[in-house]
């Protein structure tokens, strides 16, 4: 794919005419510390050592609250609702467009969700690749450090006011050169990319698995018993943090309401949590998962083996966006692998 | 089909949920054009006890609120309790950790003999309730969604997951992770997390979640700092009446 060099004062000018297009989102700071994608306006200060945004970018694609259907009951009718915005997402890192491939291959599944589709086909990502690393993250050791599609273009910063742009579809090279002609990277811009991948990599692998990501599902196969569940879930407050700031999962439940009238209505989706004490419940007030110790490790075996059993990859990106989100210090995959990893070592 | 009839009643309160509702202003009128209100004082004048639906707020707080309430449940087929007073027992529990001749002399000084008064306590507790719109005050909003359920003979929802869920929805930055407390986390979400949206903290005013682990909870408070008496008088401020409060 081609490259391009970029300069930062080439930008202003590509979001002003962006923005006139897309809703564009950018990393800024919300406070010290805090960071997240932004809708852009002028002026605003970009943060490019963002660590981690608060937010993963799933609400872009999956909006935590969706219509899906209106229905009249007068001439019982359905018809769909699709809303696909037309976005761009800049500054994303890779572990987040890891995660939204990996729901994009979760959606395409079976019978495809066209309203995550659309969304997603409407959305232009563009990463960026990080230049710090967030305390609990550990993505460098779960395979989530680079993507090789997914993106529209992919920015890294090689000096204090140049980025080399790798092109990764027709709409994003279309983009990047709407305000003239591009500069093709050099080959020594293009190895200035590398060692900012090297420098930032060397920074995320200080938090690591103690094995290969790959054996995750073989660790937890051996662990359904682990004393491990009871001793973190005793203290989870089954407020589903961990599963609603996770970029990867995607439950929802379904609600209808009716208008005033009483005549016509919406059906639509909302976020929803398998650590939830309601998220297991069916018919009958019966509780399949019960527990919190039986949901707690639910999360584990889904993020760790099921996911993997069906598509060859953890249903976890390392982006350590649940072990700050979890007020009880229990949500930790990093912390429950090796521990499990641990527990298990002598069988090795 | 006849139009079912509704009444709104108040024990122990402010009223501002009936006032929440009649704020609904036009959409009321849609909503109320489904029933026959027979009684609501702040929206239209007369009464009848020939009624279906009973909305009541407030909280008892008298014996002889009891047998008012007994009579309403005995009149109404569908009994819901309005807002955090009527539901959880709300802010008037808070007299319930004081001494009696103390909170009497307050409120009513020397006269204090005449008004008999004893621990508040929400609907729940002296009669059967089959809905609650919870919250102090409550959502007119969720109000009108729980009354069109019961108009179509749905079972009437409000969340069973606490208000972690809808900051993360709304995409707040926690308290906790800003050094401060919140109750959110053994709170009742419903509220769309207003109060932590507008940037202060949850207070409960929704009740406990199903199945809350307390334990769990004051360790979080104790982790953020929060020395014992201040949890407590977090945890009294409207979890008065529940196993919340220390």
């Amino acid at each position: 794919m081609t490259t391009y060099t970029v300069y930062k004062e080439q930008l202003p000018g590509l979001f002003e005419k962006w923005s006139k297009l897309y809703a564009l989102h950018v990393p800024a700071r919300l406070r010290e510390g805090f960071y997240d994608l932004v809708p852009w306006k002028k002026d605003l200060e970009i943060a490019w050592d963002y660590d981690v945004a608060y937010n993963s970018a799933k609400r872009f694609v999956m909006p935590p609250h969706e219509a899906l259907i209106t229905y009249d009951r007068r001439t019982c009718e359905a018809k769909p609702v699709f809303d696909a915005p037309k976005q761009i997402l800049f500054g994303v890192h890779p572990y987040d467009v890891k995660a939204l491939n990996q729901l994009d291959q979760i959606m395409e599944a079976g019978s495809p969700d066209q309203n995550y589709i659309r969304r997603r086909e409407a959305t232009v990502v563009m990463v960026f690749e990080p230049l710090t690393v967030s305390s609990s993250a550990f993505w460098a050791s779960v395979g989530a450090s680079s993507v090789a599609h997914g993106f529209d273009l992919y920015w890294t910063k090689i000096g204090p006011a140049a980025f080399t742009v790798e092109v990764g579809s027709v709409r994003g090279e279309e983009l990047l050169g709407m305000n003239g002609p591009l500069l093709a990277s050099t080959a020594g811009d293009k190895e200035g990319a590398r060692r900012a991948k090297a420098r930032v990599l060397a920074k995320a692998r200080k938090n690591a698995l103690r094995y290969n990501w790959e054996e995750t599902p073989r660790l937890l196969a051996k662990c359904w018993d682990s004393p491990l569940w009871r001793r973190y879930s005793q203290m989870c407050l089954a407020c589903g943090s961990c599963n609603l700031v996770c970029p990867t999962c995607y439950c929802f439940d379904i609600r209808e309401e009716s208008d005033d009238q009483l005549e016509t209505g919406v059906r639509s989706r909302e976020w929803d949590g398998c650590m939830l004490e309601g998220f297991a419940k069916v018919a009958g007030n019966h509780n399949f998962r019960p527990k919190a110790q039986d949901r707690y490790r639910h999360r584990y075996f889904r993020k760790g083996k099921y996911i993997y059993d069906k598509i060859g990859e953890l249903g976890c990106v390392g982006c350590g966006r649940c072990v700050r989100a979890c007020t009880a210090g229990i949500a930790n995959p990093l912390k429950v692998f090796n521990e499990l990893w641990e527990e298990t070592a002598h069988e090795y | 089909m006849a139009k079912p009839k509704i009444a709104f009643f108040d024990f122990a309160g402010c009223e501002g949920d009936q006032l929440q509702i009649a704020n609904l202003e036009e959409r009321l009128l849609d909503i109320l054009g489904h029933v026959e209100v027979v009684s609501f004082r702040e929206v239209v004048t007369g009464h009848s006890d020939d009624y279906d639906v009973a909305f009541v707020e407030g909280s008892i707080t008298r014996p002889e609120d009891e047998i008012r309430l007994k009579e309403i449940r005995k009149n109404a087929k569908v009994l819901v309790a309005l807002g955090a007073c009527a539901a959880i027992g709300g802010i008037n529990c808070l007299k319930n950790f004081m001494a009696e001749n103390v909170y009497r002399e307050e409120v009513y000084g020397g006269s204090a003999r005449w008004f008999p008064t004893y621990a508040a306590r929400p609907l729940k507790s002296v009669v059967k309730v089959d809905a609650e719109v919870p919250g102090c005050p409550i959502d007119p909003v969720e109000f009108a969604r729980i009354t069109k359920e019961l108009l179509q003979g749905r079972a009437p929802w409000i969340p069973d997951f606490p208000v972690c869920v809808e900051c993360k929805q709304a995409g707040n930055v926690c308290r906790y992770e800003m050094g401060k407390m919140c109750l959110g986390i053994i709170t009742r979400a419903g509220c769309k997390a207003a109060c932590v949206t507008e940037g202060a903290h949850c207070w409960g005013c929704r009740g406990l979640v199903p199945g809350a682990n307390l334990d769990a909870a004051r360790i979080v408070m104790d982790r953020a700092g929060s020395d014992r008496k201040a949890t407590q008088d977090l945890l009294r401020f409207f979890l008065g009446d529940t196993g919340a409060a220390l």
